[in-house]
């Protein structure tokens, strides 16, 4: 029980942390929730006068047939009804307004962080859990915000209020109440340390549950190709049946314990009428405190039980703001720092020194890669399958940080580069071509909202794209659906070709890009090509002779290491890998 | 029209009718013992003045004491059979939800997003199980207590609580004017998270690309966009609840006035007793609770009446591709030819034919490479082997049964299929290369494992075949993934194989290597293969080659480059890049 206990501070203290970081989002809006809480503060007022009211109306001018007073006493009620509503829906208005803006800061910090953080970070969250940190977290804030926490000021002002009342009306009868309240604490103690395991446990199964559910909608032919329907239908289930557990248990808690409250509420009424009853027959009261005592009394245990059917909202929501919170506490690990420069342009020259790089530790895929590039100089990098052509390209864009040696562009390091206008410098046609809904024009403009359509469509066309989406019914205006499904997988590649020339870079890298587009085809992207990389620094990796036509330099890659590097010339005296591969063309008769 | 909308989902509630009239019943008792308690206290009222005596006060504190001890247990009683059934009402749709999932075909799929199908799983659904729960209990709680109150407060005194009920009216003009409206508003608001799910959704899927080009500042305007608009879509709900709400407790309020001056003469008039009085106000009070309540189910019936027609319109997509009357249940096994019989094919919604006029037979056991340029049309073949799409009646045959008549179970386990873009699941590398088969021994698994190549790259991962590889694998790299997906195909022992492009991530010699093996293991089992390098199908027996949907040239390929098609055109280029990959090893 003491372990328990001890557990059960500290999760306080946490809990106490977050509450106040939390708090911090309500800065912002300062003067708006001190209005708030100031109309709250007149509501709650407000609506403990009724009582009040009543009991003036019996003690002074009822029991006294005074119809003047009674017919004075209702206009005051009316008015304070009227002052009641006002109040009633600017408090409302400005809770949502404020929780909607506190929401919308941290919907769009949490994911504009996400933004900031590498490659490394996405290989290791799977994407519904993500999502479900900007999306559903931050929806259950708000939700917080607005019917939790706010609310809960206007809980203890009722309680203080009640209770300050029943001590002006009559201090004995309420210190009789007091009575309850060690029993009270034990039991929200108790009900506290179990709610929260079993909320906490239930918002773990829940993040499960949609991963599940992501992955199987976006993989679902798989799950179809394999007859897996009944075997991934029971893993779900299950899956759901410990979330549902979890959901069970704490209903069955708020099932114990809010009941136990109506106890405790009546056991104080009892009290106070077999008090304060007898306290009347020796005339010690008016009848009038009596009555408004009571009613108090039954108004007093209100807010208690909202607190506590509160306590669900706001763990929930502290579970959401821990989650919310790590991913903002996730440092950056490619973060720009304070020496890094603004690139706006460059000439392109590139300089791998020593470049040491691995994706684990002690795994490198990258040993000791040297090479340079001058202005407008084309570098093929050719190897076989994991050879670390791919990795050649992240270490580049420092989509993930090399582990020793230094990458230099213009002769500064690109660790001191302003990781965004790094990759400006870079248009990189990838191997996987993503592409995001909305229209094919959008998707070859991406946020290059200052092309027109033609030079668009002139881009198109040097691609051989233009021929594709000429056939379309909506031509650039045709939507491709999410992830493009309606395109084939060469069409993609042509599309990501476009894109890449859009941006116009110094700097080009097409990474193996060419091998899943039939040859035919490829020929036309050749001629582009060739076009595009005249005048830039390229680096190309590709499969195929044809590439290496126009190219000045060739890096041959062997499990990491550079086997020759050289113009082709150098490779040629040296009868190595690429002198085979040169026979190889002389032999097939293409040109270099 | 709400009603409609609720229809479909009172099954899952009768399922639970027994705990949820116990639930009502412990409901009734809870407010049965609420509504004695202003009773109890009038009576204490009333008989003060008569000086009782100290054991009776503590008789009344008593009796009041055991009437909320009966009030707690029913309680009890409601909360634990009201809301665990909404739990599991909550549970048994979402596993509904999920096998309906399962049941639908790739084309509806095509058609979805799955950030909004994510969202209607999640809040879409909480918001029918508050609504089934919360929504329930509150509805019936506020009925009980405005009838029994309005009933006791006419038996106590029939023209004052005509007099003080003149407000009411005004509540009907509240629900009629505001209500529709605000439903409206709230389904344009939980829309509108969808959008926002979607973005973060896409934004998520397509980081690599986002990041490279570095678009993070114009997604994250967008997203700014979505969320403003999110702010001023909420903000139109408020505007109408804010009225509503304080709406309902004003009626209450003038209520409450009206019978405290009404009232108060009646006791000055001595046409009622002080008892009565305190009785009365407090029935009235606690007419307050369900004026609020109202405006909270309300909120709950609208939010989740958006919701459940939102589920609906998923549970309303019928599944295009499932067993059906034609299926021939006795079918479990087959031969491994294919014949297709004049095929035509246009993708669902489209016009276009992506396949004309497909007479095609391919013998059981036999190799048939099929090439041809972007677009012409030969994944689309692949794909209606193993029946992702739907092709016309009697067009295409499998083992000479029409695939329309073969249960899909049986077509599916003796055909492995493997895509251009394989989908891996987070899990060990073991459970996805066994995903098809469970049961399937380490000396099976280790033998596929050979067989695609995969067992070099297994020494350099640091648990083997136990490493747990990320989300769709991307730890892996794109040659890795396929050659996963093709172990995982093999280990089916499938009488047909579909390789739809299933290689373009490998090197050239790793594939002719996989390619070698899977010759020997497929012997006397049929395989298609797509591709677009034809330095790898020049082995197959036969080679036909697709353009714009029609089968142009078929042969070896020996006689295809006799023929100096296009297909002999195509073959010179790339056998040089072929040459080229070996001399690289």
């Amino acid at each position: 029980m003491s372990e328990l206990h001890q557990e059960s501070l500290r999760d306080g203290s946490r809990d106490w942390v977050l509450f106040k970081r939390l708090v911090v989002y309500l800065k912002p809006y300062q003067t708006l929730v001190l209005l708030a809480v100031f109309f709250l503060f007149c509501v709650s007022i407000l609506s403990l006068s009724g009582p009040f009211l009543t009991k003036i109306a019996i003690d002074d001018y009822i029991a006294v047939s005074d119809l003047e007073g009674l017919n004075k006493i209702a206009l005051i009620y009316l008015v304070v009804l009227g002052v009641a509503f006002v109040c009633q829906f600017i408090q409302t208005y400005l809770m949502q307004y404020i929780g909607q803006k506190v929401m919308y800061d941290l919907r769009t910090e949490t994911f504009a962080h996400m933004h900031r953080m590498s490659f490394k970070f996405f290989d290791r969250n799977p994407i519904g859990k993500l999502i479900t940190r900007v999306v559903n977290d931050v929806e259950v804030l708000n939700e917080m915000l607005t019917s939790g926490l706010i609310l809960v000021f206007s809980d203890l002002f009722i309680l203080v209020g009640i209770f300050s009342m029943m001590f002006y009306l009559e201090w004995r009868m309420a210190l009789v109440v007091c009575l309850v309240f060690p029993l009270l604490y034990l039991a929200t103690w108790a009900y506290r340390i179990r709610a929260r395991d079993a909320l906490r446990k239930n918002r773990a199964h829940i993040t499960r549950l949609n991963s599940f559910l992501e992955e199987n909608l976006s993989g679902m032919s798989t799950v179809h190709l394999f007859n897996k329907e009944k075997g991934h239908e029971d893993k779900f289930r299950n899956i759901n049946k410990d979330k549902v557990n979890e959901d069970l248990r704490s209903v069955y808690y708020n099932a114990i314990y809010l009941p136990s409250i109506d106890i405790f509420s009546a056991l104080g009424m009892a009290l106070v009428i077999w008090y304060g009853g007898g306290k009347f027959v020796q005339d010690q009261i008016q009848l009038g405190v009596l009555v408004a005592f009571l009613q108090y009394l039954q108004k007093f245990f209100e807010p208690i039980r909202d607190l506590a059917e509160k306590f669900n909202i706001i763990q929930t929501a502290i579970a959401s703001a821990e989650r919310t919170f790590e991913l903002l506490d996730t440092p950056e690990d490619i973060a720009d720092s304070h020496s890094s420069q603004t690139v706006k342009k460059v000439r392109g020259e590139i300089e791998f020194s020593n470049v040491w790089f691995s994706y684990k530790k002690d795994e490198d895929v990258l040993k000791d890669i040297s090479f340079s590039l001058l202005e407008g100089e084309s570098l093929a990098v050719v190897g076989a399958t994991g050879a670390g052509k791919s990795s050649l390209v992240n270490a580049l864009c420092r989509f993930y940080e090399i582990s020793r040696g230094d990458i230099l562009l213009d002769g500064i390091s690109i660790n001191k580069i302003n990781k965004h206008d790094l990759r400006r410098q870079i248009s990189l046609v990838q191997q996987d071509v993503f592409l995001f809904s909305g229209s094919i024009l959008d998707n070859i403009r991406l946020g290059n909202s200052h092309l027109e359509v033609d030079q668009i469509k002139s881009i198109a066309r040097s691609v051989n794209l233009h021929r594709f989406v000429d056939c379309l019914p909506d031509q650039y205006e045709q939507n491709i659906r999410e992830r493009g499904s309606l395109l084939s997988l060469g069409q993609k590649q042509l599309l990501s070709f476009a894109r890449a020339l859009a941006v116009n870079p110094r700097i080009l890298v097409l990474d193996e890009a060419t091998s899943s587009i039939d040859t035919e085809t490829e020929l036309q992207v050749q001629n582009g090509i060739k076009e595009l990389i005249r005048g830039r620094t390229s680096i190309i990796i590709a499969h195929r002779l044809s590439t290496l036509k126009n190219v000045d330099k060739i890096l041959v890659l062997k499990e990491g290491r550079m086997a020759e590097y050289g113009t082709q010339k150098e490779l040629l005296q040296k009868k190595g890998i690429y002198w085979k591969l040169y026979n190889l063309q002389a032999v097939n008769d293409v040109k270099l | 029209m709400i009603l409609e909308k609720i229809k479909p989902y009172l099954p899952y509630m009768r399922k639970y009718r027994r705990e949820m009239t116990i639930g009502i019943v412990a409901l009734l008792f809870a407010d049965l013992a609420g509504l004695s308690i202003p009773w109890l206290l009038k009576m204490v009222v009333d008989e003060l003045p008569n000086n009782p005596s100290d054991s009776d006060l503590l008789g009344f504190g008593g009796v009041l004491f055991a009437v909320a001890t009966v009030q707690a247990l029913s309680r009890f009683g409601w909360r634990q059979y009201l809301f665990g059934p909404s739990r599991k009402v909550e549970f048994d749709i979402s596993n509904h939800l999920f096998s309906h999932f399962l049941s639908l075909d790739k084309s509806w799929f095509q058609k979805q997003k799955i950030g909004d199908l994510m969202s209607r799983a999640t809040n879409d659904l909480r918001a029918v199980r508050d609504f089934v729960g919360l929504g329930l209990l509150i509805l019936v709680d506020c009925a009980v207590i405005i009838v029994s109150c309005v009933g006791l407060m006419l038996w106590i005194n029939p023209s004052l609580t005509l007099v003080v009920l003149i407000p009411l009216p005004a509540l009907s003009f509240l629900f009629l004017k505001y209500l529709p409206e605000i439903g409206r508003r709230h389904e344009i608001v939980q829309k509108h998270l969808s959008k926002i799910t979607s973005h973060v959704q896409e934004n998520l899927s397509g980081i690599r690309v986002i990041h490279a080009f570095v678009q993070e500042e114009t997604e994250k305007k967008k997203f700014d966009e979505l969320n403003r608009e999110y702010i001023h879509k909420n903000l139109s709900v408020t505007r109408l609840f804010g009225i509503f709400t304080p709406s309902l407790t004003l009626t209450v309020g003038v209520a409450a006035m009206i019978f405290l001056w009404v009232g108060g003469e009646a006791v000055i008039a001595k046409e009622m007793s002080l008892g009565s009085f305190v009785a009365f106000n407090g029935y009235l009070l606690m007419l307050s609770w369900p004026m609020m309540g109202i405006g909270y189910v309300v909120n709950l019936t609208q939010k989740g009446q958006a919701a459940m027609g939102r589920i609906q319109e998923i549970f309303l997509a019928r599944p295009g591709i499932v067993d059906d009357k034609k299926t021939v249940n006795s079918i479990d096994e087959f031969r491994g030819d294919i014949e297709f019989r004049d095929l035509c094919f246009a993708y669902p919604e489209t016009d276009k034919s992506s396949l004309k006029n497909i007479q095609l037979k391919i013998p059981s056991g036999q190799i048939l490479a099929v090439v041809g340029v972007i677009g012409s049309g030969k994944s689309t073949l692949a794909q209606l082997i193993p029946r992702l799409y739907e092709v016309n009646e009697d067009t295409l045959f499998i083992g000479g049964h029409s695939i329309r008549r073969i249960p899909l179970s049986v077509l599916r386990k003796n055909i492995g299929y493997v895509d251009q873009e394989p989908y891996l699941f987070s899990a060990t590398l073991r459970e996805n290369i066994i995903f098809g088969r469970d049961e399937a021994s380490n000396d099976v698994v280790d033998d596929v494992v050979k067989k695609s190549g995969l067992l070099a790259d297994l020494n350099r991962f640091p648990n083997g075949l136990e490493t747990i590889i990320g989300e769709r694998g991307v730890s892996l790299s794109g040659g890795q993934i396929q050659r996963v997906a093709l172990a995982r195909s093999l280990l089916l022992s499938p009488k047909i194989l579909v390789l739809d492009d299933a290689f373009s991530s490998l090197d050239a010699e790793t594939e002719d290597n996989i390619l070698k093996n899977i010759r020997e293991f497929t012997s006397g089992i049929t395989t298609v293969m797509v591709s677009h390098r034809l330095t790898a199908v020049r082995k197959a027996d036969r080679i036909i080659l697709i353009n714009d949907g029609q089968i142009v040239e078929d042969g070896t390929h020996d006689e295809l480059l006799h023929l100096n098609g296009k297909y002999a055109q195509t073959y010179k280029n790339q056998a040089l890049a072929m040459e080229m990959e070996i001399t690289l090893q």
